[in-house]
């Protein structure tokens, strides 16, 4: 069957790979407060800002830590190659279940993220806002590698 | 929707693997179609009917509900 949108089945091993490297990296900063790695290096900013958090201008050259932007970037990456490479054997019934399961990470997600809105507040929040730009990719793929397990147990029991 | 798949496989003496494999799609769909848990596409259903060399409505069939 034809998939539209889906990578091939052999970017799968190496999204597992630059997505399980990128939770290591990114919960060795969490539990060090961002501030170890500190990779230093000269980063372009777009969008500057000066407040109490910051002060950076737009449109030049900062000394940053980029440890956080590269635990992300292979997070996204690593998690979306894992989430849309075909399984071995993509089919019909197949998609089907990814579709299901991308609803209802979908729904997850936000109902998570309004029940953050309701009573999280402040930096807290702001936490919360950090974990969500990728939850909805763990709970996808939480849920669809956990329905085909369940199909393929279905089938075991069969025989 | 019913079907009969699972008597028409044994008349063949076909395994669902074996089925899945001649009609290119994975064991999943062969044993979630034989519980009815999946309506398979038209695509899928003129596969079926050729292999067993019947029509589509005498392997699968509409009931009251659909």
């Amino acid at each position: 069957m034809k998939s539209r949108y889906l990578f091939s089945h052999k970017f799968k091993p190496f999204g597992w790979i630059l997505f399980s490297v990128g939770i290591v990296l990114g919960i060795i900063l969490l539990v060090n407060d961002f501030k170890f790695p500190n990779w230093k290096m000269n980063v372009f900013s777009l969008i500057g800002s000066d407040d109490t958090f910051s002060s950076t201008k737009s449109f030049t050259w900062e000394l940053n830590n980029v440890s956080d932007e590269i635990a992300s970037i292979l997070i996204i990456v690593g998690g979306i190659l894992v989430s849309f490479s075909k399984t071995k054997e993509e089919d019909e019934y197949i998609s089907k279940i990814r579709m299901e399961s991308l609803i209802w990470a979908t729904y997850v997600n936000y109902i998570v993220l309004l029940f953050a809105i309701i009573f999280v507040f402040d930096i807290s929040f702001f936490n919360v806002m950090i974990f969500n730009m990728f939850t909805i990719l763990f709970f996808f793929i939480i849920r669809f590698h956990f329905m085909l397990y369940k199909t393929k147990r279905l089938i075991s029991n069969e025989e | 929707m019913k079907n009969n798949l699972k008597v028409e496989r044994a008349k063949l003496n076909l395994t669902q693997a074996k089925l899945a494999e001649m009609i290119g799609v994975s064991r999943q769909t062969i044993n979630a179609m034989e519980l009815n848990k999946y309506v398979p596409s038209t695509v899928l259903a003129l596969k079926i009917s050729k292999i067993f060399q019947k029509n589509v409505n005498e392997i699968f069939f509409l009931e009251n509900k659909d």
